[in-house]
């Protein structure tokens, strides 16, 4: 967008919540980026949600704390939110808003690129099917991460996500290729000692030169927090799409970047949805999350695994329910298994990879994995349910059957689920931990392998 | 006279005008310097309130709007099957062509390619007397579809002066004239339509012909008519879009129009790469041949998605006035519903429930009545139909929520997808004791004419083990299952075989993803058989541990997997293994 | 001392078969205590690798962070080096602007900003405000806009304008300062390529 720009007003209508109301405005379009003046001089940076009949509604990132309506000004750019890109980005630390916070200069821009993005052409995508191998056994076995998917991480307050994140980070790779990878890493709303651990991680396995952190931190300005993934997206795609790297995106945590959303949309006195979250939560994340993926003809990916904490654990709260329904599946952190101290606490049938499918079997992992994986899914569902019923009538009213997939129950947890954080599994070793599980069971309880499989690698003990 | 405005207000997808006196309800504009397209949805005085189908990022007041004199319309005629068209069916692949991988704003195409040549055969002659929904000719579209020609819908009864003879011509090709009174109308290989207007129809029937989706829950259990209406209502990861792309890979229909309608753009580029791969199994050809995708995904302009509903379903009738079985698709209503939900909010009308506006319900209604087994008018006569199925995507998975609720008014087949189904890797997740059908009286004709006579019968009594089964769960949630008799332990086994063996449907099993008719009924009949020749063993003696051990229960549960559609043979092979084994069991004890 | 050797026979015999337990036992704790070492080793060697491992690891790490990090520190005193190359050629640039020659040319500039700054505001009833260097020209050329008038305050720039509405609300800074500014992540740009850095 080129836009003539640069006009100060200094009529200011109304200030509320994250909002200034700008009057006698004649020359602002909707979405242009503004800068506000406070009377003792500072700038903070906004942007036009609403233009018209004089009037201009600025959100102000750095919030209004301090603004007054006389001695304000408000400058229209011309211009939307843009980021500069290049290549000198990795290894470099911006705040949430893109603008350096390690001390260095700006960066000298290849290009300078609106924040918001375009949609992809659904047409122009290519279907993602590249497996990455995390070297944890749970993820790679059960809920397999391709290039170019969007997995989130649903957890909840205090859980062990983000060791799991930063170990996906670290151990993430694509067997038998060895591309130019990169990783994104936005910290929404954090707390200092959550976004320094990532920055520790990536930075013991040397991992910082090739990755760009953006961080708004839990003291941050709130209302920033709408842009911080935004530009950590929009570095991506560059790494992504104009220098062909594969990136990894973890954004933590989404909650607080939604939350930032509700304050936005509660100051413009908009008909809420649910609990009170506006009712364009849905579309609002769907132009975060859909801009993971794979274009053809080119080389790079985005793939993104954002973080988000469910409120009270709770997985039909708004935003892990919108989340659910754009991303390509989920990642569910459970409680009960976090307090039995297992790492990585992962419910497993609350989890899925949508694109799992494609990307395993013949030529990536192994011909039988779908089919020993749904076994495992299968029998660790009636795992549970004879758990549940044992916590009922005991282990005398349970049957034989029963008993053994108690068994499966433990082996499971024990020796799949459970593995230390820095314990890199290959593909064929979590392979192997499925079909020990598998073994445990008669075969006439093994619905969902063919016999072929069944004759290759059931070993009866 | 089109009127030329000037915005006086942005806000998101929605624009205010003034100097717009001249505009019509629903008339298409074009918005600001950079002509964005939108759509006049309501007008107060001089004052048009517009929604904008792009991006409205940079426009500014004072920018011009101009009025195009065309409410909201597509444009049908060959070239429309294989198509990816965003909601106001502009194709995808032409934009990628004007800008790249992202897309762009302000571009303009035609949705066929209007310089393609088809071949027409003309089937009316000068003097004929002709009026709208006639067809003049007929040309290929694709392998599978022979496109007929038609005169549009509202057009008058008049004489054909003139007609192509055959041979091939493009879509800007005058082919027709007719002529009344000394006024000459000319007519092409296409016409418009505006989408929100229903093509018109002679007559309605009762539908009563089901619509083979070849999954087997859906087909036995809770069917759907051809001119039917569904809803498949399910919180997310219950796996609603892989059900729906089944139903779209496999229906026995003509013609399949899939709405992604604000969902993943990665679920419309799966389905681009994998249906002209996949071979429609009663011709042979590949399945995108048969196929137009309307694709507005989460990501794109939210009005835009609430145009995509009814861009489809025009397109969906036209083939059908052509006397075609058409299924349309639609993933997802609820996120067409939000799409209401936020223009009405900027509208600032008066929210009901949850901030959706007071007339969701008879949106929903319009839409779905929009579905129908008809007469079409015009000649020669046509029967066609338009089965409409739409996704639900309840918020936190609640069905109570307006969306569901209002959509369960107005539709007959209910499959209600169940988290705890999915959780345990139970596919697909269909709720078999919520789930309802308003066809199954009607349809169970054409069972027991075409597949068998008994097959009302033997569904029932399958059915009633599973309704037996949910009642004795209870039981032994509270005691355990050894607290039940044998007999009431049989209808646990037979229940969870019932689950395994036929509910449970691996869509990416090359031999389970589509199971035929016949076979749907075979496997019914061996479980049945199973639960049946069980009751009598156990009278005999035989305890639920013999029953238990029989080794057939293996190849039962794996018939659906092992026995091709054209090896049925191989099921009563099955039968008679598992009578010779009921007879071994019954014996034993005998003997003892 | 039949009794005494029987005695003894059976203190010889107990002594006996505690020599054979004991024996025994020896025997017994010889092997458990060799089973145990055999035991053993494997799990000493098991630890001692893992000691070696992890410390390998550790190493590794180490080494990876090291590598990294001093990658890294190159890299960003470049860029450092790089930024004082470019502060140093623009505040010689603008002390260039700020005494070029007022004459001539210069007028046209001046035109030029407040062409456009008022055709930004939409008005020319408009205060201008410069510094005292770029006064007379301003003076000069304000007769042709109508309603413009210049204010006795002197601004602090390079040169240039900068014009108010009459109701003070809309303000327009077209100086050179301000138009620096607003291109400098472009000269900076050409500057770094200059230097070959790019990025």
């Amino acid at each position: 967008m080129t836009l003539e720009g640069g006009v100060q007003y200094s009529k200011i209508a109304e200030i509320k919540g994250p909002l200034v109301v700008v009057d006698d405005v004649d020359n602002a379009a909707f979405d242009e980026l503004v800068e506000i003046e406070t009377s003792q001089g500072e700038k903070r940076l906004g942007k036009v949600l609403e233009v018209g009949n004089g009037k201009a509604i600025v959100q102000v990132f750095e919030g209004t704390t301090g603004l007054s309506i006389a001695g304000t000004k408000a400058k229209f750019l011309g211009k939307v939110m843009e980021m500069p890109v290049s290549k000198a980005v990795l290894g470099r630390v911006f705040d949430g808003l893109g603008r350096p916070k390690d001390g260095l200069p700006d960066p000298i821009a290849d290009k300078f690129v609106d924040i918001n993005g375009e949609p992809m052409n659904p047409e122009q995508r290519e279907y993602p099917k590249d497996f990455i191998q995390t070297g944890i056994s749970v993820i790679d076995g059960l809920m397999t991460l391709v290039r170019g998917q969007k997995l989130p991480i649903f957890s909840g307050s205090g859980m062990s996500h983000n060791l799991l994140a930063a170990q996906i980070a670290r151990q993430a790779s694509v067997v038998g290729k060895q591309d130019d990878f990169a990783v994104v890493f936005a910290a929404i709303g954090v707390q200092y000692s959550e976004a320094e651990y990532f920055r520790r991680s990536l930075e013991e396995s040397g991992a910082l030169k090739r990755s760009v952190l953006f961080l708004n931190t839990a003291d941050d300005p709130a209302i920033e927090r709408i842009i911080t993934p935004r530009v950590a997206l929009t570095v991506a795609e560059y790494l992504a799409f104009d220098l062909g790297m594969h990136v990894l995106v973890i954004m933590t945590d989404m909650t607080n970047y939604c939350e930032a959303l509700r304050e936005i949309s509660a100051a413009r006195e908009e008909v809420p949805g649910r609990k009170g979250y506006p009712g364009y939560l849905y579309t609002d994340l769907s132009t975060i999350y859909e801009r993971a993926g794979k274009l053809r003809g080119r080389k790079g990916s985005v793939t993104q695994v954002p973080i988000l904490s469910m409120p009270s654990d709770d997985i039909t709260h708004p935003i892990p329910d919108l989340t659910g329904y754009i991303t390509e599946g989920q990642i569910v952190i459970g409680r009960d298994l976090f307090r039995q101290g297992i790492y990585p606490p992962i419910n497993i049938l609350m989890s899925l990879s949508r694109l799992m499918k494609d990307g395993i079997g013949e030529g990536s992992t192994r011909a039988d994995h779908s089919e020993v994986a749904n076994q495992v899914y299968d029998a660790y569902s009636r795992a549970q349910e004879v758990r549940a019923l044992a916590g009922i009538v005991g282990k005398s009213g349970l049957t034989e059957i029963d008993l053994k997939y108690m068994d499966v129950g433990d082996v499971f947890e024990k020796e799949f689920l459970t593995q230390a954080i820095d314990e890199n599994r290959t593909i064929e070793e979590t392979l192997g931990i499925l079909w020990k599980i598998v073994s445990k069971l008669p075969k006439n309880e093994i619905t969902k392998i063919k016999d072929k499989y069944i004759d290759q690698y059931y070993k009866e003990e | 006279m089109a009127a030329q405005g000037r915005i006086v207000w942005v806000s998101g997808p929605a624009v205010r005008a003034d100097g717009m006196s001249e505009a019509k309800m629903y008339e298409t504009v074009t918005v600001g310097n950079a002509k964005l397209i939108g759509e006049v949805i309501r007008l107060t005085g001089d004052v048009a309130f517009i929604q904008v189908y792009e991006s409205t990022s940079g426009l500014k007041p004072g920018e011009p709007v101009i009025g195009t004199g065309n409410p909201l319309s597509v444009l049908l005629g060959p070239g429309i099957i294989g198509q990816l068209y965003d909601g106001i069916q502009r194709p995808l692949r032409e934009l990628s062509k004007a800008s790249g991988s992202f897309i762009g704003r302000g571009i303009t195409t035609t949705p066929v390619d209007m310089t393609k040549k088809y071949h027409f055969v003309p089937t009316v002659s000068v003097g004929d007397e002709v009026t709208g929904g006639d067809i003049l000719g007929t040309v290929k579209e694709t392998d599978l579809i022979d496109h007929s020609i038609m005169i549009p819908p509202d057009h008058p009864s008049r004489k054909i002066s003139n007609i192509v003879s055959e041979g091939d011509y493009n879509l800007e090709t005058e082919i027709a004239t007719t002529e009344k009174d000394g006024q000459t109308t000319s007519l092409k290989m296409y016409h418009r339509w505006p989408v929100r207007k229903p093509r018109p129809i002679k007559s309605r029937y009762d539908p009563i012909v089901p619509l083979i989706t070849g999954q087997r829950v859906i087909d036995t259990f809770f069917p759907i008519a051809k001119g039917g209406t569904a809803s498949i209502p399910g919180a997310f990861g219950t796996g609603k879009t892989v059900t729906l792309h089944q139903i779209a890979k496999w229906a026995d229909a003509q013609v399949v129009v899939y709405i992604g309608c604000g969902e993943r753009g990665n679920e419309m580029t799966e389905v681009l790469v994998e249906f002209p791969l996949l071979k429609d199994p009663r011709s042979g050809k590949p399945l995108m041949d048969r196929t137009v995708l309307v694709a507005n995904t989460s990501n794109m302009p939210v009005a835009a998605r609430e145009a995509s509903i009814y861009t489809g379903v025009t397109i969906a009738e036209y083939y059908r006035d052509m006397g075609m079985d058409v299924v349309l698709v639609a993933d997802s209503t609820s996120r067409w519903a939000e799409a209401l939900r936020e223009m009405s909010g900027r509208l600032e009308e008066m929210p009901a429930e949850e901030g959706y506006p007071s007339y969701l319900a008879s949106r929903l209604a319009e839409f779905y009545e929009r579905a129908g087994r008809v007469r079409t008018i015009g000649s020669p006569d046509r029967d066609g139909s338009v089965t409409l199925i739409g996704a639900v995507s309840p918020s936190g998975g609640d069905f109570t929520e307006p969306v569901t609720t209002h959509t369960m008014r107005f539709i007959k087949t209910f499959w209600a997808l169940d988290a705890k189904l999915a959780y345990s890797r139970h596919y697909p997740s269909i709720n078999w004791m919520n789930s309802y059908s308003g066809y199954l009286a009607d349809i169970a004709k054409w069972w027991e004419a075409n597949v068998r006579k008994d097959w009302l019968s033997v569904r029932s009594e399958a059915y009633g083990i599973l309704q037996r089964e949910d009642t004795l769960k209870e039981i032994v949630r509270l005691l355990g299952p050894e607290a039940l008799p044998d007999e009431e332990k049989l209808i646990l086994e037979v229940a969870r075989m019932i689950k395994i063996g036929f509910l449970q449907q691996n869509s990416f099993d090359d031999v389970d993803t589509f199971c035929s008719p016949e076979k749907q009924f075979k496997l019914m009949k061996l479980l049945v058989d199973f639960y049946n020749r069980g009751q009598q063993a156990i009278k005999e003696g035989a305890t639920i541990s013999d029953i238990r051990a029989m080794p057939i229960i293996g190849s039962v549960l794996k018939a659906r997997m092992d026995v091709k559609d054209n090896e049925i043979p191989k099921l009563d092979q099955i039968d008679n293994d598992m009578q010779e084994q009921f007879k071994k069991i019954v014996g034993v004890k005998v003997t003892n | 001392m039949a009794s005494n050797s029987s005695l003894e026979q059976a203190i010889d015999k107990i002594l006996k078969k505690t020599e054979k337990e004991i024996l025994l036992d020896l025997k017994n704790s010889g092997s458990d205590s060799k089973q145990t070492l055999d035991d053993s080793l494997p799990k000493l060697e098991q630890e001692y690798d893992k000691i070696i491992s992890d410390g390998n690891k550790e190493a590794d790490k180490i080494e990876k962070q090291i590598i990294g990090s001093s990658d890294l520190d190159v890299r960003n005193k470049k860029l450092l080096l790089l930024e004082e190359g470019v502060d140093k050629v623009f505040s010689k640039a603008l002390d260039q602007i700020a005494n070029t020659d007022r004459s001539g040319d210069y007028s046209n500039l001046i035109k030029t900003l407040l062409d456009e700054a008022t055709k930004i505001l939409g008005t020319t009833e408009v205060t201008v405000f410069t510094n005292t260097k770029d006064k007379d020209v301003v003076k000069s050329i304000l007769s042709k806009y109508s309603g413009a008038k210049l204010s006795s305050e002197t601004i602090d720039c390079l040169g240039g304008v900068i014009i108010k509405s009459k109701d003070g609300t809309m303000t327009f800074d077209n100086t050179i300062d301000a138009r620096i500014e607003r291109f400098k992540p472009l000269i900076r740009k050409e500057i770094a390529s200059t230097f070959g850095v790019g990025n």
